[in-house]
């Protein structure tokens, strides 16, 4: 399916089964270029599945999938590095000769100094920033994002979610977010979509009105506290027995 | 208020070097070998009923080399020789044969379920009674003992091969599936790399097996220049305790040897990266 320039992703109608096991049921959502979109989900809605099958991983049983011919990055709840890669190398992976992005991306994330460590030397915080890096390194028009930041301490979660949103900032890239986190989709998205519980479809649509750059102090304001509110309503409404 | 004191220091003994401590255990175990060997040798009914009264079953350590003229130690030069090179291509071959056999079945189900059996059957089935068969096929030959070898050491590398080429995680196959890599590509940046800290692992088994073939296998074949276990046989027969026990020295550090230089390169490739 062609896409449309202002549009990195389309899915229509998009159905999955794991044998008798419904997972999809008619999800359709787009993520327009340069937006990030967040899916929030009770646990095995089939959050996971769907972000597989906007990437290409899983081919849906059915329904239509359109993504950016260029592909698509892919960070995932793991940093998945390669233990045997130092920092350096493993940033390099998948970009495309483009050393001075690279360089770039390593230093705004404050791994240019760790460059010639080992994964194992690194914190968590900086593992996932390295796995970021390496997505972004490929230049994707779209990046999806498994619950990247679900294994961190709160910190170095938010620090992560500012550097995030910086680096989107100057990259412009379009992004879905997968999270269980409903602070998190608020805080980083330009809108929250709510999955139902299996089979997983969309039954909620939330716009993030809040300015960017946005900053922690966003977190405490009763604005950013009521739309938390009522994206967790609609989430627990059709949560099911998640 | 109740004060916090830090913790006394459990170290006691504050003096005592760390280098005498990491000696003392394998210096210890070292000593109780020494006095089982000097216990059993004095303890063995007839061990010394010989004429010339050196011991007829096992010499204590301080008669290893009564007995061992220029002749005798001419022979179990050459042995060793031709020990050591079977043994030494043989674990090459082993390695080779090991690491391709489980990439195969990694890469396939069918042929893993195909060959599994018989790979386990062969590691199984007393090499005795394959050796004739090997000797009428390729005769009494260098080849002869390197199949010997290859088939006692192989198992371990093929076996470790497989268990990590299987144990990469879905989402690094996911990279590597995103940025369209060949299944090359893959095996090369990524299962081998992998799968790497097991191989290592059934190498250090598979070191001190390709010894024991060469040895082993030795001992089946009657023609050409004796290796170490025709030569162990010989001085078996011939009640000489002593060369016959340094022979078996000579095997055992020439396993020794394989398992240090396996473990330096690990040490080199594996080591800096791989924690587990």
């Amino acid at each position: 399916m062609a896409v449309d320039t202002r549009i990195a992703a389309q899915l229509r109608d998009v159905h999955h089964r794991f044998g008798e096991v419904g997972v999809l049921r008619d999800v359709a959502l787009t993520v327009r270029s340069g937006e990030i979109v967040a899916i929030v989900g009770p646990s095995g809605c089939g959050k996971t599945t769907l972000l597989r099958i906007v990437a290409g991983l899983l081919t849906p049983s059915g329904g239509e999938v359109a993504r950016p011919d260029s592909g698509v990055g892919f960070v995932f709840q793991e940093p998945a590095l390669l233990a045997w890669r130092r920092v350096d190398s493993n940033a390099r992976l998948l970009a495309r000769g483009d050393d001075a992005i690279v360089d770039h991306l390593l230093a705004v994330s404050g791994l240019l100094e760790h460059r010639h460590k080992w994964p194992h030397e690194l914190s968590g915080g900086m593992k996932m920033r390295l796995s970021l890096v390496r997505s972004l390194a490929a230049r994707p028009h779209l990046l999806l994002l498994d619950e990247p930041f679900g294994a961190l301490d709160q910190i170095t979660r938010h620090r992560l979610h500012d550097e995030f949103g910086a680096l989107h900032e100057s990259e412009g890239f379009s992004a879905l977010l997968v999270t269980h986190s409903i602070d998190e989709a608020v805080y980083l998205a330009d809108r929250v979509l709510v999955m139902s519980s299996a089979p997983g479809r969309i039954v909620g649509e939330f716009a993030v009105p809040f300015p960017r750059p946005r900053s922690d102090h966003l977190r405490y304001s009763s604005e950013f506290a009521a739309l938390v509110g009522n994206v967790a309503r609609s989430l627990y409404r059709y949560a099911g027995d998640a | 208020m109740n004060e916090i004191r830090p913790p006394a220091s459990p170290r006691t003994s504050a003096h005592r070097s760390p280098r005498l401590a990491r000696l003392a255990p394998p210096l210890a175990a070292f000593g109780v070998v020494i006095a089982g060997w000097y216990g059993l040798a004095y303890s063995l009914d007839n061990n010394f009923a010989s004429a010339d009264g050196s011991a007829l079953i096992i010499p204590p350590p301080h008669q290893l080399f009564v007995g061992l003229n220029a002749a005798t130690v001419s022979r179990i030069a050459s042995a060793t020789w031709v020990s050591l090179g079977t043994a030494a291509v043989g674990f090459l071959l082993a390695i080779l044969v090991g690491v391709v056999l489980g990439v195969a079945m990694s890469f396939s189900r069918s042929l893993e379920s195909a060959l599994w059996p018989w790979l386990i059957a062969v590691q199984v089935t007393p090499v005795i009674v394959l050796t004739p068969i090997i000797v009428r096929v390729v005769g009494a030959s260098f080849t002869a003992r390197l199949i010997v070898t290859v088939l006692i050491a192989f198992f371990p590398i093929a076996s470790n091969t497989l268990f990590g080429m299987r144990s990469v995680g879905t989402a690094l196959h996911d990279v590597f599936t995103l940025a369209g890599a060949s299944r090359w590509h893959r095996l090369i940046h990524l299962q081998l790399p992998a799968a790497s800290p097991a191989i290592f692992a059934g190498l250090r088994v598979s070191a001190g097996l390709a010894v024991i073939g060469a040895v082993v296998g030795d001992f089946f074949f009657t023609r050409g220049t004796p290796g170490l276990g025709r030569l162990i046989t010989f001085f078996f027969q011939d009640t000489r305790s002593g060369p016959m026990f340094v022979t078996a020295l000579i095997a055992a550090l020439i396993g020794l040897c394989f398992f240090l230089a396996v473990a330096a390169l690990r040490r080199l490739l594996v080591s800096p990266w791989h924690r587990p």
